[in-house]
């Protein structure tokens, strides 16, 4: 059975974007507009993976990731951090990598092919 | 970079930089480089830590620039303020950011750098930002201090640039 993945994104183009490349590569994807919204989502599904902007409206995504522990997550990220704060975050036992914005489909498609295969 | 920027903050109090964004986080460190005096340094898309990483790496010295840092609330726990920085809830916290400046203005800073107008429309939409935008511009103006708005050349976001380049003193492209 396909692995699915949950795209959790603000700008439509990137969720749209990433979704067909997904979809593309044989995974299932469903989308969420934002931290409230992904979490809503996930009492009915739960994905194998999460690829989550970080800058997002609503609930901040530190608030939103604490509330799913058992999930891998890879940021998707146009905010700059610096060396010690990506080691802070990757050390969060589920949050597994980051993508910089704008990203290519190779980077993409290794990155979650690394987590979830 | 072909601007001269001290010459146009010279001229101008308040200038809005548009940046393409392949020379965007190059164009950053230049501008702050190129400025002598306090700088207070808003920004919206990098954290506290990384700008102080990136100036360093670029040998920019930080000692004279107050941060305020409206991202790392969002990603990690931090505190209100350490020493050179206060941290605000997010980039759409509009009145947060506005007290946080306004200590900026209060205490005469040479300059303001306002990183970016890009990221606000993230978290709001364009009416308030080009409400908070008319605001701050109207509060430099009693002040000495002189303010350099960044906003990234994007296609999706033209009204925004287009409004708020009718508040500030001039609007710079930065090609």
């Amino acid at each position: 059975m396909a692995k699915l993945i949950m795209v959790v994104d603000d700008e439509e183009d990137i969720r749209n974007t990433v979704r067909a490349i997904l979809e593309r590569e044989g995974y299932n994807v469903k989308i969420a507009v934002n931290g409230d919204d992904c979490l809503k989502k996930l009492e009915d599904n739960k994905p194998d993976l999460i690829l989550m902007d970080i800058m997002m409206p609503g609930t901040p995504v530190r608030k939103v990731v604490s509330k799913m522990k058992d999930i891998k997550i890879i940021y998707l990220t146009v905010v700059q951090v610096s060396d010690a704060e990506r080691l802070e975050l990757l050390s969060r036992k589920n949050v597994v990598g980051f993508i910089n914005k704008p990203f290519n489909v190779h980077d993409l498609v290794n990155a979650v092919r690394g987590v979830i295969g | 970079m072909k601007v001269n920027i001290k010459k146009e903050l010279k001229e101008n109090q308040t200038v809005l930089f548009i940046m393409p964004s392949q020379d965007y986080n190059r164009d950053v460190v230049k501008v702050v480089k190129s400025l002598k005096g306090n700088i207070g340094y808003v920004t919206l898309n990098k954290t506290f830590d990384s700008l102080k990483e990136t100036f360093k790496k670029a040998k920019v010295k930080t000692e004279n620039i107050l941060f305020i840092d409206a991202i790392s609330k969002t990603i990690k726990s931090v505190p209100d303020q350490t020493e050179g920085c206060y941290y605000v809830s997010s980039p759409g916290s509009l009145t947060e950011i506005s007290i946080a400046i306004d200590r900026i203005i209060k205490h005469e800073f040479d300059y303001l750098i306002f990183d970016s107008l890009t990221n606000m429309l993230v978290y709001e939409s364009k009416a308030p930002v080009a409400k908070f935008v008319s605001s701050l511009v109207n509060k430099i103006r009693g002040s000495k201090t002189k303010a350099v708005f960044y906003a990234l050349d994007v296609k999706e976001q033209a009204a925004l640039i287009e409004q708020s380049g009718m508040f500030v003193d001039k609007v710079i492209e930065l090609k």
